[in-house]
């Protein structure tokens, strides 16, 4: 009996090893995921702790040295009002990171609720539900967001609601793809046979099967989120002014032009944080599509 | 003549999309608090309340939100887009005076990034998992991480404030006349006109801002050309050829890349679409005069006939675009040719 035990546990053991193996092994083999994951970590870190290692605060001026070469004192420089650039990136993180993934999440939630509806039920709840889908897909990204943000009034708050406008119908897409592929499956139709409510059937039988699809897209995705909330914080349709968040700055840099250093720093930021999620998102689609193995 | 047919049927699907888009446009500028007068009237006429009452009847605002859409569709079927709030100039006219720009800068970067991307894509799936696969890969995922903005800005300042090896901001010099207005793109009207120092000028002009967008839309191209070329690759007719004896670069490129097309002409008509209608970020930084820049001045004015216009137009353009990439796919291949 307890030889018996001992060797379900040493199986147990073997099996934990060799998925942890497994799990270094598919890492090994994607050496660019592995840096996306450290940059991004680093750039999560960075934000958490940016009021203990930024040296100065992110609004405080100091008129004296405005827009001064970066020194042993303010390591990227200082801007037009003498804020210290270096500190405002390491804080600018506090805003860029949220807003992009708030985006996806929200985006990725309305989208494959609606999604999934269409697919579920079909008929003339699919026909209108894929119909204005459409509707939103035929604006370009930065385009609708752009009138959205303009008619709402521009702050963060709404440069999100923006993007998740924009941002649904490609998750109401995908997840209407996947919920009709996992209905005709036969143990859906085991579950109607044994007399399951629809709803149980759609949340607990369909859904959960779609959900590992629809997370890959949003690693995919989120690089691109960051990248389009940057883009209309440039234009002046996110944070105000004066909010130490990335693409704002670079679009005050720009009136600084020859003083590279108050656009370069946070342009730097945004692109090292987008290409550290592309890199995390391809290696995911890499690691679960086979096909491209 | 099923051809025709084909098209005439596509043609008359757009036109439900197109009223559509009308509607969304009209939503989007209407389901909001804001009220265009605070933004285009001065604070000193607000106060006066004849000057607003006068304002609201000249653009319609007015009315019900339902005869103002009413209007505009009557309108929209005479052909008239209505005039802009920003510009006083009928909506029409300002898309005529805006789209070459744009149209030039969209067609240089998207074939400058269709030899690039295929070209790296092509050599990224031939040379699978060597250093130039590697290389190429990073390369894209570099060119679609990087924001336009940040890229145009670093090439702004190393290309032309420090080597001044490239022109800056803008179509022309400030110091060189507009050829005579042909078809609006600065290359073709001053070659019509027989003026080559304006040709290489605008030719300078265009270079950065190209460079920039074609970078990215390289990045997409080059990403699907190495799927796509991926599979084909594996094929059993490819290695027929090989048998056979075909040239190695015959056997890439006619047997490989031709039948790796369909993809690609799909993701090349999706960017070169979203150049036309969504390169404002390019756009504001180079100063181009372009219809970017025209929809975001638009947007922050409140200016709804010009952001309908603007937004029924990009709608247009996509749906021609998608057009001529499906009658792409017909010329490409046969099989659909067949059907």
């Amino acid at each position: 009996m307890s030889s018996t035990s001992s060797t379900i546990s040493s199986i147990r053991v073997s099996a934990r090893t060799s998925r942890a193996g497994r799990i270094a092994g598919v890492l090994g083999r994607q050496p660019l995921l592995v840096v996306g994951i450290i940059v991004v970590i680093i750039w999560i870190i960075a934000a958490l702790l940016a009021s203990q290692i930024a040296p100065f605060e992110p609004l405080a001026q100091d008129v004296r040295n405005r827009v001064q070469p970066p020194s042993a004192a303010h390591l990227g420089g200082t801007d037009e009002l003498g804020r210290d650039v270096f500190s405002r990136v390491l804080y600018g993180g506090r805003i860029t990171i949220p807003a992009g993934i708030l985006v996806i999440v929200f985006g990725s939630l309305l989208g494959s609720a609606m999604g999934a509806l269409a697919g579920f039920l079909g008929g003339i709840w699919d026909e209108v539900i894929m119909r204005i889908s459409e509707l939103f897909m035929a604006f370009p990204t930065i385009i609708l967001a752009m009138a959205v943000t303009a008619a709402l009034g521009p702050d963060i708050r709404n440069a999100i609601i923006a993007l998740v406008v924009v941002w649904w119908p490609g998750y109401a897409r995908l997840m209407r793809g996947l919920v009709l592929k996992v209905k005709s499956n036969d143990y859906v139709e085991a579950a109607y046979c044994v007399g399951a409510p629809r709803r149980y059937i759609l949340l607990r039988t369909i859904i959960p099967n779609c959900i590992a699809s629809v997370l890959v897209m949003t690693t995919l995705d989120i690089g691109n989120a960051i990248l389009t909330f940057a883009g209309l914080s440039f234009l002046g349709l996110g944070p105000e002014p004066t909010s130490p968040e990335w693409g704002r700055m670079i679009a005050v840099g720009i009136d600084y032009f020859d003083q590279w250093w108050t656009w370069l720093y946070p342009g730097f930021a945004i692109a090292s944080l987008v290409i550290a999620f592309n890199f995390i998102g391809d290696g995911l689609r890499d690691i679960f599509d086979p096909r491209l193995r | 003549m099923t051809f025709f047919r084909y098209i005439a049927r596509r043609v008359l699907f757009t036109i439900p999309i197109l009223l559509g888009i009308t509607l969304v446009s009209f939503l989007i500028a209407n389901a909001v608090p804001a009220d265009p007068i605070n933004v285009n009237l001065p604070q000193s006429q607000l106060n006066n309340p004849e000057i607003v009452a006068a304002f609201r009847a000249e653009w319609g605002l007015d009315k019900t939100p339902v005869e103002q859409y009413l209007t505009y569709l009557g309108n929209l079927a005479q052909g008239n887009l209505g005039r802009s709030i920003k510009t006083r100039q009928p909506v029409a006219e300002d898309i005529a005076r805006f789209l070459p720009a744009t149209i030039e800068l969209a067609t240089n970067a998207t074939a400058l990034g269709i030899i690039l991307g295929v070209g790296l894509g092509v050599a990224s799936a031939v040379w699978r998992n060597q250093w130039i696969d590697f290389a190429a890969r990073t390369l894209a995922v570099i060119g679609v991480s990087v924001p336009v903005f940040v890229l145009a800005l670093i090439f702004l300042s190393v290309f032309h404030a420090q080597l001044g090896i490239a022109a800056g901001p803008g179509r022309l010099d400030f110091t060189m006349d507009e050829p005579a207005m042909l078809t609006g793109l600065f290359t073709i009207d001053s070659l019509a006109a027989g003026r080559l120092d304006i040709f290489a000028n605008a030719v300078a002009h265009l270079v950065l801002p190209s460079l920039v967008l074609a970078l990215y839309v390289a990045g997409l191209i080059s990403r699907v050309t190495r799927s796509s070329m991926l599979e084909v690759l594996g094929m059993d007719y490819m290695r027929t050829a090989r048998a056979k004896g075909v040239r190695e670069s015959l056997v890439v490129m006619r047997h490989g890349l031709s039948n790796a097309l369909i993809p690609i002409l799909t993701v090349i008509g999706l960017s070169y679409g979203n150049l036309l209608a969504g390169a404002v970020l390019t756009e504001s930084i180079f100063a181009w005069p372009g219809i970017g820049r025209y929809m975001f001045r638009a947007s922050t004015s409140q200016d709804f006939p010009a952001i309908m216009g603007v937004s029924l137009l990009i709608a247009l353009i996509y749906v021609v675009v998608n057009l001529v990439v499906d009658l792409l796919y017909y010329f490409v291949d046969p099989r659909i040719r067949a059907n």
